[in-house]
């Protein structure tokens, strides 16, 4: 595929591009503590981020969202069916979050397509940015997703100095930089790509080690660290967890969610709602009668860290990327590289 | 696209009342192409909506039945709840079935041992009717059935019929029953009706439902007295959202009782629910 260049202060060109067909989603301000939000003009772009908040996941598998609605006239129904055909772009996700994305695409697809994911997906465009600066709490090198990107982008950019690299990936990426009379790249730019490689190499300051950590994790579900997670706290100095759910709620690949029906107050019509769910509550595991398979909070812990290290039902499609948000929200100061290290008795 | 998650619509054409709480639906999809073309595998369910009250996951109770799609519910909860209160006539919404069913070819030529418990006979009752029509096919049947109390059994009216199959035995045990009781059974849990079966280790198939607490003693039970696990099939229960393996819930161990289940090799659900 063909590759350019483009100078940082034409960026503007690009985004102007992408506006005349795309609603643009991209990271509105820098740091650590971004959030992919509507960007109008180059202005809002901020390229520079570290992390966001909350992963990608949002616009694919929205925290709460109608699947139809229903009518009810006479004890007949009527159901609505409701689908978005909103065409968006996500301006500079990083290397995990694609590859988050694409393991999410494993979950909702399969013997049953998810209708509302796979539709979103589909009229999505990725631009994605290749990381040279790795924030304080990832590991995506461990777990070998990132810091550059070999798949799954439309666009993919690197900064390489006062320009951009922008590799194409797509037929529809190809078509967005049409006409745009970007230089074609060279092989000094090229280089200039891998020495950034290499560099970013001694950048991370976490790592996790991961062959054979499904197994290990399956063979020790009785292991010390799930009790001390729980109850006792100081794994690497952690406190004990609380089952506040963040961890959950800001994981690029937790995909599990609740379905559930409102009515109006006029008792004639109503929606049935998907709502992200997460597996540290109490009422995710529960069943009729009051039973629940993981009313112990060890129990909860447990089964995340698990499904993380690929040791759970969705195996290595909702396993960790290594995008360290999990690290930077959790009130516990609870660490999942230390747990296995712990695990492995590293 | 097909959207999975948009049920249809069925009407419930007769509701026999099984117990207090309990009732038998049958319902035919108002779409008649969906109709001719419903087939399922006993084992497999179906998640049932009430518009309003929410979705469940519930197995399909027998075969046939003029092509009817037959289910058993027993009032445990909010959307149960709202099904309880439908009348002959009023609609449902339906999607699937879903998951693995029994392994009918794995029983074909074995004798066939089914222990239930509660409303675990519900998915195994389309296994006996099967068995019942293509009797040759298939060895001994065993049956060995526990409740509460004899009041709380399903499929009362089934018995005699069940007791009627060649070469078959019914077994029947209650925990606790009342004085003057006009119903014959045993007294005690199912594992006490172990020691009378006849089915050889050898050449039998075990099918089990029922809670998970008397699955995990019956299937413990059944190896004590010479059954190997491979021999084991039990289908299990999970609260589920989807019912097609994304929303997570009924995640158990590595696999989800909705895709891989709910009717699971005991070989390969062992090491999930002895220590959880």
């Amino acid at each position: 595929m063909k590759a350019f260049v483009i100078e940082k202060n034409n960026m503007k060109k690009l985004l102007q591009r992408f506006l005349e067909e795309y609603t643009v989603f991209g990271p509105n301000k820098p740091g650590p503590d971004s959030t992919f939000d509507e960007i109008k003009s180059i202005e809002q772009l901020h390229l520079d981020y570290v992390s966001t908040v909350l992963p990608p996941k949002k616009f694919f598998l929205p925290p709460k969202e109608n699947l139809f609605s229903f009518d009810i006239k006479n004890g007949k129904f009527t159901i609505k069916q409701i689908t978005s055909n909103e065409k968006i772009l996500i301006f500079g996700i990083h290397p995990c979050d694609v590859h988050a994305l694409l393991k999410l695409d494993k979950i909702f697809s399969g013997n049953f397509n998810d209708h509302y994911y796979q539709k979103r997906r589909k009229n999505t465009v990725i631009v994605a940015l290749n990381c040279v600066e790795p924030s304080e709490n990832s590991f995506c090198k461990s777990m070998q997703t990132g810091p550059f990107l070999n798949e799954g982008y439309d666009i993919l950019l690197t900064d390489i100095g006062t320009n951009y690299l922008l590799e194409i990936g797509t037929a529809t990426g190809q078509r967005l930089v049409n006409g745009l009379n970007f230089k074609n790249a060279s092989k000094v730019d090229f280089q200039e790509k891998e020495r950034r490689f290499k560099l970013m190499d001694k950048k991370f300051k976490k790592s996790m080690n991961t062959s054979w950590l499904p197994k290990i994790a399956r063979e020790n579900l009785d292991h010390n660290v799930w009790l001390d997670l729980a109850d006792h706290g100081d794994v690497a100095g952690s406190f004990p967890c609380l089952s506040c759910g963040s961890c959950t709620f800001v994981c690029p690949t937790c995909y599990c969610y609740d379905i559930y029906d409102t009515m109006d107050l006029s008792l004639t019509s109503g929606t049935r709602n998907r709502e992200l769910d997460s597996c540290q509550l109490l009422e995710y595991a529960e069943v009729a009668l009051g039973g629940n398979f993981r009313r112990d909070r060890k129990d909860r812990i447990r089964h995340w860290m698990l499904c993380k290290f690929g040791a759970a039902a969705g195996g290595l499609n909702s396993s960790c990327v290594g995008c360290g948000r999990c690290i930077r929200v959790c009130p516990s100061k609870i660490d999942i590289t230390e747990v296995a290290k712990t695990l492995r008795r590293d | 696209m097909i959207n999975e998650y948009v049920p249809n619509l069925a009407i419930i054409k007769k509701i026999i009342k099984e117990t207090h709480n309990t009732n038998t639906y049958f319902l035919e999809f108002l779409d008649k192409k969906l109709q001719k073309s419903f087939s399922f595998i006993p084992g497999q369910f179906m998640m049932y909506s009430v518009f309003g009250a929410g979705e469940s996951a519930i197995s399909l109770s027998d075969i046939d039945n003029n092509n009817a799609i037959t289910t058993t519910i027993r009032n445990v909860g909010s959307v149960t709840n709202s099904i309880l209160n439908l009348k002959e006539g009023e609609s449902i919404g339906i999607r699937g079935p879903y998951g693995a069913g029994w392994p009918f070819n794995e029983m074909k030529g074995k004798n066939v041992l089914i222990v239930a418990g509660g409303m675990g006979i519900a998915p195994l009752r389309g296994v006996i009717t099967y068995i019942k029509k293509q009797r040759n096919d298939f060895g001994h049947l065993e049956i060995i059935y526990g409740a509460r109390t004899p009041d709380d059994m399903i499929f009362k009216y089934e018995f005699g019929n069940w007791k009627r199959i060649k070469n078959t035995r019914l077994d029947l045990t209650a925990d606790a029953i009342p004085v003057n009781s006009p119903f014959e059974c045993k007294s005690g849990l199912v594992t006490s009706c172990f020691p009378s079966i006849k089915a050889n280790h050898k050449n039998s198939i075990v099918l089990l439902c029922g809670p998970e607490l008397m699955i995990r003693y019956a299937a413990k039970c059944l190896e004590t007295i010479g059954f190997k696990d491979n021999q084991i099939y039990l289908s299990l229960e999970r609260r589920m959202k989807c019912g097609i393996g994304k929303c997570g819930h009924c995640q158990i161990g590595l696999k989800y009782v909705c895709r891989d289940g709910p009717v699971f090799n005991y070989t390969d659900i062992k090491p999930f629910i002895h220590p959880l």
